[in-house]
Protein backbone atom coordinates (compact mmCIF):
# COMPACT_ATOMS: atom_id res chain seq x y z
CA UNK A 1 0.00 0.00 0.00
CA UNK A 2 2.67 2.67 1.21
CA UNK A 3 5.76 0.89 -1.16
CA UNK A 4 5.07 3.04 -4.46
CA UNK A 5 4.79 5.92 -2.02
CA UNK A 6 8.49 4.82 -0.37
CA UNK A 7 10.33 4.47 -3.66
CA UNK A 8 9.33 7.32 -4.99
CA UNK A 9 10.66 8.94 -2.12
CA UNK A 10 13.71 6.78 -2.49
CA UNK A 11 14.07 8.26 -6.06
CA UNK A 12 14.27 11.84 -5.30
CA UNK A 13 17.54 13.82 -6.29
CA UNK A 14 17.51 14.77 -2.50
CA UNK A 15 18.08 10.86 -1.60
CA UNK A 16 19.96 9.90 -4.30
CA UNK A 17 22.50 12.60 -3.64
CA UNK A 18 22.17 11.96 -0.01
CA UNK A 19 22.74 8.18 -0.74
CA UNK A 20 26.24 8.53 -2.70
CA UNK A 21 27.36 11.24 -0.93
CA UNK A 22 31.14 11.37 1.34
CA UNK A 23 30.44 13.77 3.60
CA UNK A 24 26.76 14.91 3.28
CA UNK A 25 25.32 11.91 5.13
CA UNK A 26 27.42 11.66 8.48
CA UNK A 27 27.22 15.38 8.99
CA UNK A 28 23.45 15.14 8.33
CA UNK A 29 23.40 12.39 10.83
CA UNK A 30 25.91 14.46 13.36
CA UNK A 31 22.63 16.96 12.89
CA UNK A 32 20.36 14.21 13.85
CA UNK A 33 22.34 13.79 17.15
CA UNK A 34 22.83 17.33 18.16
CA UNK A 35 19.00 17.64 17.91
CA UNK A 36 18.47 14.75 19.99
CA UNK A 37 21.08 15.66 22.93
CA UNK A 38 19.01 19.61 23.22
CA UNK A 39 15.97 17.50 23.13
CA UNK A 40 16.85 14.97 25.78
CA UNK A 41 18.95 17.12 27.52
CA UNK A 42 16.57 19.86 27.85
CA UNK A 43 13.39 17.23 28.52
CA UNK A 44 15.04 15.33 31.73
CA UNK A 45 15.62 18.29 34.10
CA UNK A 46 12.21 19.59 33.69
CA UNK A 47 10.90 16.03 33.38
CA UNK A 48 12.57 15.31 36.88
CA UNK A 49 10.84 18.92 38.11
CA UNK A 50 7.63 18.11 37.04
CA UNK A 51 7.65 14.76 38.73
CA UNK A 52 8.88 15.74 42.04
CA UNK A 53 12.50 17.19 42.22
CA UNK A 54 13.82 20.27 43.03
CA UNK A 55 10.23 21.87 44.69
CA UNK A 56 12.14 24.73 44.95
CA UNK A 57 12.83 25.67 41.55
CA UNK A 58 10.17 27.80 40.23
CA UNK A 59 8.61 25.99 37.62
CA UNK A 60 7.43 28.78 35.24
CA UNK A 61 11.16 30.01 34.74
CA UNK A 62 12.43 26.76 34.16
CA UNK A 63 10.33 26.16 31.47
CA UNK A 64 10.91 29.44 30.00
CA UNK A 65 14.72 28.48 29.28
CA UNK A 66 13.99 24.41 28.56
CA UNK A 67 10.98 24.49 26.58
CA UNK A 68 12.52 26.70 23.62
CA UNK A 69 15.35 24.91 23.56
CA UNK A 70 13.88 21.37 23.39
CA UNK A 71 11.24 22.58 20.88
CA UNK A 72 14.39 23.38 18.75
CA UNK A 73 15.52 20.16 19.52
CA UNK A 74 12.80 18.30 18.10
CA UNK A 75 12.87 20.29 14.70
CA UNK A 76 16.36 19.79 14.18
CA UNK A 77 15.75 16.15 14.88
CA UNK A 78 12.93 15.26 12.83
CA UNK A 79 14.43 17.78 10.34
CA UNK A 80 17.89 15.70 9.79
CA UNK A 81 15.60 12.55 10.54
CA UNK A 82 13.90 12.78 7.37
CA UNK A 83 16.90 13.18 5.56
CA UNK A 84 18.33 10.26 7.07
CA UNK A 85 15.03 8.41 6.25
CA UNK A 86 14.78 9.48 2.13
CA UNK A 87 17.99 7.32 0.98
CA UNK A 88 16.45 3.99 2.26
CA UNK A 89 12.99 4.84 3.36
CA UNK A 90 11.07 1.77 2.11
CA UNK A 91 13.53 -0.39 4.04
CA UNK A 92 13.32 2.01 7.57
CA UNK A 93 9.33 1.71 7.12
CA UNK A 94 9.79 -2.08 7.30
CA UNK A 95 11.84 -2.21 10.39
CA UNK A 96 10.46 -2.87 13.67
CA UNK A 97 12.65 -0.61 15.51
CA UNK A 98 11.97 2.11 13.28
CA UNK A 99 8.48 2.27 13.68
CA UNK A 100 8.62 1.29 17.60
CA UNK A 101 10.76 4.72 17.67
CA UNK A 102 8.66 6.43 15.48
CA UNK A 103 5.49 5.77 17.50
CA UNK A 104 7.39 5.98 20.60
CA UNK A 105 8.40 9.77 19.57
CA UNK A 106 4.47 10.61 18.55
CA UNK A 107 3.33 8.84 21.90
CA UNK A 108 6.24 11.55 23.72
CA UNK A 109 4.62 14.36 21.88
CA UNK A 110 1.44 13.52 22.28
CA UNK A 111 2.04 13.38 26.04
CA UNK A 112 4.24 17.03 25.31
CA UNK A 113 0.97 18.63 23.84
CA UNK A 114 -1.60 16.98 26.07
CA UNK A 115 0.54 18.34 29.34
CA UNK A 116 0.75 21.45 27.59
CA UNK A 117 -3.22 21.45 27.45
CA UNK A 118 -4.09 20.50 30.93
CA UNK A 119 -5.18 23.38 33.17
CA UNK A 120 -2.36 22.89 35.69
CA UNK A 121 0.11 23.56 32.88
CA UNK A 122 -2.18 26.64 32.33
CA UNK A 123 -1.55 27.58 35.85
CA UNK A 124 -5.92 26.62 36.42
CA UNK A 125 -5.79 23.99 39.09
CA UNK A 126 -3.32 21.37 40.81
CA UNK A 127 -3.40 17.91 39.98
CA UNK A 128 -0.96 14.93 39.45
CA UNK A 129 -1.21 15.30 35.37
CA UNK A 130 2.09 16.93 35.67
CA UNK A 131 3.79 14.33 37.52
CA UNK A 132 2.51 11.51 35.54
CA UNK A 133 3.40 13.72 32.54
CA UNK A 134 7.06 14.34 33.39
CA UNK A 135 7.58 10.39 34.36
CA UNK A 136 6.00 9.03 30.91
CA UNK A 137 7.76 11.77 29.38
CA UNK A 138 11.22 10.55 30.43
CA UNK A 139 9.90 6.88 29.84
CA UNK A 140 8.73 7.49 26.51
CA UNK A 141 11.58 9.46 25.06
CA UNK A 142 14.19 7.62 26.51
CA UNK A 143 12.68 4.61 25.27
CA UNK A 144 12.76 6.45 21.63
CA UNK A 145 16.49 6.78 21.86
CA UNK A 146 17.28 3.47 22.46
CA UNK A 147 14.45 1.63 19.81
CA UNK A 148 16.56 4.01 17.36
CA UNK A 149 19.42 3.39 17.89
CA UNK A 150 18.47 -0.39 17.44
CA UNK A 151 17.92 0.70 14.10
CA UNK A 152 21.13 0.84 13.22
CA UNK A 153 21.31 -3.54 14.36
CA UNK A 154 18.45 -4.78 13.98
CA UNK A 155 15.30 -4.96 11.36
CA UNK B 1 22.16 22.26 45.38
CA UNK B 2 18.40 21.34 45.69
CA UNK B 3 18.33 17.89 45.82
CA UNK B 4 15.02 17.18 47.81
CA UNK B 5 12.26 14.76 46.36
CA UNK B 6 8.43 16.00 47.33
CA UNK B 7 7.99 12.30 46.79
CA UNK B 8 4.97 10.65 44.36
CA UNK B 9 2.45 12.00 46.42
CA UNK B 10 -0.43 11.76 43.77
CA UNK B 11 -3.62 13.32 44.65
CA UNK B 12 -6.94 11.75 44.53
CA UNK B 13 -8.72 14.45 42.66
CA UNK B 14 -9.14 13.73 39.05
CA UNK B 15 -6.78 16.14 37.17
CA UNK B 16 -8.72 18.52 34.62
CA UNK B 17 -8.81 15.88 31.68
CA UNK B 18 -11.45 16.88 28.95
CA UNK B 19 -13.07 13.67 27.20
CA UNK B 20 -11.36 15.26 24.16
CA UNK B 21 -7.76 14.66 25.22
CA UNK B 22 -8.43 10.92 26.68
CA UNK B 23 -9.76 10.05 23.16
CA UNK B 24 -6.84 11.64 21.12
CA UNK B 25 -4.52 9.44 23.93
CA UNK B 26 -6.36 6.82 23.20
CA UNK B 27 -6.20 7.18 19.89
CA UNK B 28 -2.61 7.68 19.70
CA UNK B 29 -1.73 4.08 21.57
CA UNK B 30 -3.95 2.56 18.82
CA UNK B 31 -2.25 4.12 16.27
CA UNK B 32 1.16 3.01 17.92
CA UNK B 33 0.03 -0.45 18.81
CA UNK B 34 -0.83 -0.38 14.59
CA UNK B 35 2.62 0.58 13.72
CA UNK B 36 4.21 -2.31 16.25
CA UNK B 37 1.95 -5.00 14.81
CA UNK B 38 3.24 -4.04 10.74
CA UNK B 39 7.22 -3.94 11.60
CA UNK B 40 8.01 -7.03 10.06
CA UNK B 41 10.84 -9.16 12.28
CA UNK B 42 13.11 -10.19 9.83
CA UNK B 43 16.33 -10.54 12.10
CA UNK B 44 19.36 -8.69 10.20
CA UNK B 45 21.93 -6.99 11.71
CA UNK B 46 23.84 -4.03 10.09
CA UNK B 47 26.48 -2.08 11.71
CA UNK B 48 29.63 -2.73 13.23
CA UNK B 49 31.25 -5.95 14.08
CA UNK B 50 29.72 -7.33 16.75
CA UNK B 51 27.16 -9.45 15.30
CA UNK B 52 29.34 -11.24 13.01
CA UNK B 53 31.80 -14.28 13.68
CA UNK B 54 35.51 -13.82 13.80
CA UNK B 55 36.06 -16.53 11.46
CA UNK B 56 36.76 -15.47 7.84
CA UNK B 57 33.59 -16.88 5.78
CA UNK B 58 33.97 -17.12 2.56
CA UNK B 59 30.40 -17.81 -0.54
CA UNK B 60 30.02 -17.26 -4.34
CA UNK B 61 27.00 -16.44 -5.75
CA UNK B 62 25.40 -14.69 -8.64
CA UNK B 63 24.33 -11.00 -8.04
CA UNK B 64 20.07 -11.10 -7.76
CA UNK B 65 19.83 -7.70 -6.12
CA UNK B 66 22.06 -4.63 -5.41
CA UNK B 67 21.27 -1.58 -3.12
CA UNK B 68 23.94 0.81 -3.15
CA UNK B 69 24.82 3.67 -1.00
CA UNK B 70 24.42 5.08 2.51
CA UNK B 71 24.34 3.81 5.21
CA UNK B 72 26.07 0.82 3.53
CA UNK B 73 25.61 -1.18 0.15
CA UNK B 74 23.96 -4.42 0.34
CA UNK B 75 24.30 -6.94 -2.33
CA UNK B 76 21.53 -10.25 -2.41
CA UNK B 77 23.25 -13.50 -3.81
CA UNK B 78 22.12 -16.61 -5.44
CA UNK B 79 24.26 -18.87 -3.84
CA UNK B 80 23.41 -22.88 -5.14
CA UNK B 81 19.87 -21.54 -5.14
CA UNK B 82 20.15 -19.68 -1.86
CA UNK B 83 19.45 -16.56 -1.18
CA UNK B 84 22.14 -14.76 0.73
CA UNK B 85 22.84 -10.74 2.06
CA UNK B 86 26.25 -9.20 1.41
CA UNK B 87 26.55 -6.23 3.17
CA UNK B 88 29.58 -3.83 1.50
CA UNK B 89 30.28 -0.56 2.03
CA UNK B 90 28.99 3.22 2.21
CA UNK B 91 30.21 5.05 -1.00
CA UNK B 92 33.84 6.09 -0.26
CA UNK B 93 34.73 2.70 1.08
CA UNK B 94 33.75 0.78 -1.98
CA UNK B 95 35.67 3.59 -4.51
CA UNK B 96 38.77 3.51 -2.50
CA UNK B 97 38.80 -0.32 -2.59
CA UNK B 98 38.10 0.20 -6.44
CA UNK B 99 34.74 -1.38 -6.58
CA UNK B 100 32.88 0.66 -8.61
CA UNK B 101 29.10 0.98 -9.01
CA UNK B 102 29.23 -0.53 -12.50
CA UNK B 103 31.18 -3.45 -11.63
CA UNK B 104 28.18 -4.94 -9.36
CA UNK B 105 25.46 -5.37 -12.24
CA UNK B 106 23.00 -7.98 -11.36
CA UNK B 107 23.74 -11.28 -13.17
CA UNK B 108 27.80 -10.88 -12.45
CA UNK B 109 29.25 -13.59 -10.16
CA UNK B 110 31.06 -12.30 -7.37
CA UNK B 111 33.43 -14.25 -4.32
CA UNK B 112 32.43 -12.63 -0.96
CA UNK B 113 35.70 -13.26 1.69
CA UNK B 114 34.33 -11.58 5.18
CA UNK B 115 32.20 -12.30 8.64
CA UNK B 116 28.93 -14.13 8.55
CA UNK B 117 26.16 -13.27 11.18
CA UNK B 118 26.58 -15.37 14.57
CA UNK B 119 22.79 -16.31 14.00
CA UNK B 120 23.31 -19.14 11.61
CA UNK B 121 19.53 -18.94 10.55
CA UNK B 122 20.75 -15.35 9.36
CA UNK B 123 22.57 -16.15 5.43
CA UNK B 124 24.04 -12.86 6.14
CA UNK B 125 28.28 -11.53 5.62
CA UNK B 126 29.96 -8.92 6.41
CA UNK B 127 31.96 -8.21 3.22
CA UNK B 128 35.63 -7.16 3.76
CA UNK B 129 36.70 -8.60 0.36
CA UNK B 130 34.64 -8.85 -2.91
CA UNK B 131 36.17 -10.58 -5.59
CA UNK B 132 34.80 -10.32 -9.12
CA UNK B 133 36.70 -12.48 -12.10
CA UNK B 134 39.50 -12.53 -10.21
CA UNK B 135 40.17 -9.68 -9.33
CA UNK B 136 40.13 -8.81 -5.50
CA UNK B 137 38.74 -5.31 -4.08
CA UNK B 138 39.37 -4.76 -0.46
CA UNK B 139 36.87 -3.02 1.56
CA UNK B 140 39.53 -3.00 4.69
CA UNK B 141 42.83 -2.64 3.47
CA UNK B 142 43.73 -1.50 7.46
CA UNK B 143 42.08 -4.12 9.27
CA UNK B 144 43.88 -7.60 10.31
CA UNK B 145 42.04 -10.46 10.21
Amino acid sequence: MLDPFLTTLEQLPLAAALRGSTWLYPLVNATHIIGISLLFGSIVPLDLRLAGFWPSIDLIALRRVLLPVAIFGVVLAAGSGVLLFLPKAADYAGSFWFLAKISLVAAGLANALLLRRSAEWQGKGEGSWPRIAGVASLLLWTGAIVAGRLVGYFD
Amino acid sequence: MDLRFNGLNIRKDMPMLTRRDLLTAIGLAAASGLFLSMGNRLARAHHGWAWATDSVFEITGKITAVKLGNPHGELILDVNGESWEAEIGQPWRNERAGLTDALLAVGTEVTVSGRRAKDPAQKLVKAEIVTIAGKAYNLYPDRRS
